[in-house]
């Protein structure tokens, strides 16, 4: 007697495991080529920037001054929690300045950018690509493009140019909130004394940490709006398609930012 | 004048084109008809090479669109304006902003000049004191008025309109159609509308190509459409009566 199924074949099985992984790399390898196609689109173009000088102030005040209240607002805690975790942890163990140390160190060379980064990849990045999505299903970019003008330079460079320059100044700012709030915390609700905390911070204080961070800040700024910028050109759609850009771009650019953190870490410390 | 050979254009799994022939003559109003979502837009896009068809040529004043360099389609597009379904107006500038803005990328005009031109462009279209309004802030009706001014404002040569009445009521899209037609007597422009709504395409048209199933299945006059005994073709008429 012979048995007839229309159960998959072994090798239709073994196929089949493969297809959706392979349907993922490819896929994530169309993007990227997409990506640096309008990176380099943007770099060849670059001279045209000074065209848009106007647009490049508009975007340096919504990347910049509007995110100045929740940088400061992170950073502040973060120096707090720091300062209190770190004298809880090792009380027992070491002088009371180095805590004032550790905060120092770990908020220049990590903690603020690292976090700034994140909180704006939400606040920024969302923001534009919410807005170019928008500008795209509404065929807003396509009426640049029919009004001759070059929709790369006119929106994509003003933004990622406000970004490599505000994400710097503003974790500067966080830097020295961080620190102020690190020593609140120390003084406050560990006890430790502004005046041994301020040793361990000059003592372990090196011009190169506050360097490596604004090193960090920048190439965060320019993956965060540039990855934005991207996913809101690559909206297909209507508002669905906008929100969905909105999440993916939040969820890219903090993986993006997270192993970039690692690599620079990993290269120039 | 414009003229489309053999068009094919593909999205996804759905053949848009399946060899599309139509020519533009100059100084007249060609309506384009066909079924909503069945790639008529797609073809005002690819004139001024905002998409690319698969195969097929596409000629603008003797030059072939599909083979410019971006330098060159970006020159040949001041040669064209466009009317979008939904004005697409830059809504975080206002509808002065709008107006002036490919006038102060592109020409030398001083602002003043570029004020005048764009007092110019608003009358043609019938509006006043608006230019200080967000795009927010006017109706559906202005909105078509205000991305006709756009257009016009670098003097075109050619007008292209996608669904310039869809979803406005009847009395403001007669407004449009009077703008359109009245446009085409001040400025001369060649025009291309594209549209479903047959009440308009013949208040505008000279003449009318009928696009179905990827292909045009005719082009004529009014009175060629009318008299056609072709099935697909007699929806329209029927659809017209109807109104």
């Amino acid at each position: 007697m012979t048995e007839t199924t229309n159960d998959p074949s072994l090798i239709e099985r073994v196929a089949g495991l493969f297809h959706r992984p392979g349907r993922s790399i490819l896929n994530f390898f169309e993007h990227l080529g997409r990506y640096m196609s309008i990176i380099g689109w943007m770099l060849y173009n670059f001279r045209n920037a000074k065209e848009y000088s106007g647009n490049i102030m508009q975007q340096m005040v919504m990347i910049g001054n509007n995110s100045i209240p929740i940088v400061l607002f992170v950073s502040m805690f973060v120096g707090m929690v720091t300062s209190v975790q770190s004298s809880y942890q090792l009380y027992d163990w070491i002088p009371r300045s180095v805590v004032g140390a550790l905060v120092t160190k770990s908020v220049l060379l990590e903690l603020t950018p690292l976090l700034t980064a994140l909180v704006l990849a939400g606040k920024v990045g969302a923001t534009i690509t919410a807005e170019l999505g928008t500008m795209r299903v509404t065929e807003q970019i396509d009426a640049l493009e029919a009004l001759a003008f070059d929709p790369v330079s006119f929106l994509i460079t003003p933004r990622v140019l406000a970004g490599i320059l505000m994400f710097p100044i503003l974790v500067i700012f966080g830097d020295l909130v961080a620190i102020l709030g690190g020593m609140f915390g120390a003084s406050v609700i560990a006890g430790i004394p502004v005046e041994a905390f301020v040793d361990g911070m000059q003592s372990s204080f090196e011009t190169w940490d506050a360097f490596f961070g604004i090193i960090k800040a920048t190439v965060f700024g320019f993956i965060i709006t540039s990855v934005s910028c991207y996913q809101g050109f690559q909206v297909q759609g209507g508002s669905e398609g906008v929100g969905k850009a909105t999440m993916n771009s939040v969820v890219v650019t903090c993986l993006s930012v997270v192993v970039m953190d690692f690599v620079l870490a990993s290269v120039l410390l | 004048m414009i003229q489309l050979t053999n068009i094919w254009k593909r999205f996804g799994e759905k053949q848009v084109h399946q060899g599309v022939n139509l020519e533009v003559r100059d100084h007249e109003t060609l309506v384009i008809l066909g079924r909503s979502g069945g790639g008529k837009s797609v073809l005002l896009k690819m004139i001024i090479g905002l998409l690319k068809p698969d195969s097929g040529s596409i000629v603008v004043d003797g030059k072939e669109v599909t083979t410019l360099t971006y330098k060159q389609l970006q020159r040949l597009r001041f040669k064209f304006g466009f009317l979008f379904q939904g004005a697409a107006l830059f809504d975080s500038m206002t509808v002065g902003q709008n107006i002036e803005l490919a006038l102060r990328r592109h020409s030398d005009f001083k602002d003043a000049d570029i004020e005048e031109r764009v007092q110019y462009a608003l009358e043609l279209v019938k509006l006043k004191n608006v230019e200080q309004l967000m795009p927010s802030n006017i109706s559906g009706g202005m909105k078509k008025r205000v991305g006709l001014a756009r257009a016009i404002a670098l003097t075109p040569k050619y007008m292209l309109y996608d669904e310039p009445t869809t979803g406005l009521d009847v009395e403001t899209a007669d407004g449009i159609n009077l703008l359109i037609n009245e446009l085409k007597t001040t400025l001369g422009v060649t025009s291309i509308v594209v549209t479903h709504d047959i009440h308009s395409a013949f208040v505008i048209g000279d003449r009318f190509a009928i696009f179905e199933n990827g292909q045009f299945i005719m082009t004529g006059t009014k009175d060629d459409i009318r008299n056609s005994p072709n099935p697909e073709v007699r929806k329209y008429i029927e659809s017209e009566i109807e109104t």
